[in-house]
């Protein structure tokens, strides 16, 4: 009696052990999911002595992500300078790199400011709404300059005669 | 010759029974120099959470510049011990080392007992806990998440050779760990900046930055790929613009935002 009681008592309670090391195990690689966050409220998760968890590592959020943003940008000095230098209307790869990359830096900019103000973790709804809308917006523009620069005078032309004007 | 007659005549002054210090009248003396009253109002952030319902307010305390010590903590020890001593705040070292009393100072997080109390008795002088931290009493913030994020960045030697007697490194090596190491973790530096003010909870921050690059840095870890792959996401390093806050605010004069550029730097490289 005595002993199945034991083993009764033990036997749950070593499984419990386990599911929790495992858990624990999963928790450090586990996505974000783990640290809900709760507007107003504690945002921390667990014991005081376990460590905050990481997301899921991936090089196009990170280090891919900062370099392309860090070279497209001192890349449009040049491309700006060129611009400035040339004639659109001779040069129409140069205006149209200098339209795309114009926007997609600012399509970095803007997503950097989403992601810092209204990322959806704390937003749920007006985060994914406003990344979308940022995502639509871009593609638009990428439209509307490929358009104007096929069918009418081109970035570089366009400042140039909104200057002289 | 001259310490043998100086010797000879203090003796012979003794023997005469002149008038000695001890019994010398008090009139006689030189008084001590009164030192003006300076009266200076310190306005500091009082928050109960025995009464919740009430407000943090700002409670204001003057004391005597003359009759207190050069920093801010000697002035917060004093109101503390003569003025009101349900003051709290958290103090040990009192010389800049244990990071304990980072507080909010007249808009600059810094330690208050490496701050001087400024002596112009007609301004006052604001004193705040750490901003956008939870407050568990007046000045004393909750650095839980704090300290479970430096956790999580495995601040621990991690290396797969086994030396025979130490981890040897070279004086070059050494060096790139100088600026570094010294960090305290007062956290003025994370609780400066505006990045982990509104993503404090996935952001982890320049002092947690500057740790990790710290094993980043340090030629005995081998693990540094791996410490690098954890920051690999959009939150955890890459919430960092450059503000450069930590850097102007550090009280022990670090430069946190120098480091976290290098781990990007060696992050793209890589």
């Amino acid at each position: 009696m005595s002993s199945s009681l034991v083993l009764r008592s033990t036997l749950p309670r070593a499984l419990a052990r386990r599911a929790a090391a495992a858990s624990v195990l999963q928790a450090r690689y586990a996505s974000t999911d783990a640290a809900k966050y709760i507007p107003g409220g504690p945002v921390l998760q667990g014991t005081v002595n376990d460590p905050t968890t990481f997301p899921p590592p991936s090089r196009i959020h990170g280090s891919y992500h900062w370099a392309f943003e860090r070279l497209l940008a001192a890349g449009l000095v040049p491309l700006t300078a060129a611009a400035f230098v040339t004639t659109g209307s001779n040069y129409p790869i140069l205006d149209g790199v200098l339209g795309v990359s114009l926007v997609m830096h600012s399509h970095i900019g803007f997503d950097s400011c989403l992601v810092d103000y209204l990322h959806p973790r704390k937003f749920p709804t007006l985060g994914p709404v406003l990344k979308w809308t940022l995502r639509g917006a871009t593609v638009a523009t990428l439209v509307g300059v490929y358009q104007f620069n096929t069918n009418d005078i081109g970035l570089t032309e366009l400042i140039a005669k909104t200057w002289t004007a | 010759m001259q310490s043998l007659f100086a010797a000879s005549r203090s003796s012979r002054q003794l023997a005469l029974g002149q008038r000695a210090f001890s019994s010398s009248l008090r009139r006689w003396q030189a008084v001590p120099a009164e030192k003006p009253v300076l009266m200076k109002e310190f306005k500091i952030y009082r928050w109960n959470p025995d009464e919740p319902e009430k407000k943090p307010q700002l409670q204001s305390y003057k004391i005597d510049l003359n009759q207190t010590g050069p920093m801010v903590l000697d002035a917060l020890i004093k109101i503390k011990n003569e003025i009101d001593p349900t003051l709290t705040f958290r103090r040990s070292c009192r010389e800049g080392i244990c990071g304990s009393c980072a507080m909010n100072i007249d808009g600059q997080n810094t330690l208050a007992c490496l701050c001087r109390i400024d002596r112009n008795g007609s301004k006052n002088t604001k004193i705040y806990p750490l901003p956008h931290m939870y407050v568990v009493k007046d000045l004393v913030p909750d650095m839980t998440l704090f300290y479970k994020q430096y956790k999580s960045i495995q601040p621990w030697l991690q290396s797969d050779n086994s030396p025979e007697k130490e981890h040897l490194q070279s004086p070059e090596d050494r060096r790139k760990l100088d600026g570094m190491y010294e960090c305290i973790l007062c956290a003025c530096c994370s609780t400066s900046c505006p990045s982990y003010w509104w993503n404090q909870d996935e952001y982890l921050g320049p002092a947690t930055l500057m740790a990790a690059y710290r094993w980043i840095a340090d030629s005995r870890d081998t693990h540094k790929a791996e410490r690098m792959e954890r920051l690999e996401n959009e939150m955890s390093l890459y919430r960092c613009h450059t503000i450069f806050n930590c850097s102007r605010t550090c009280p022990k004069g670090l430069n946190p935002a120098a480091a976290i550029a290098k781990i990007k730097l060696e992050m793209a490289a890589e």
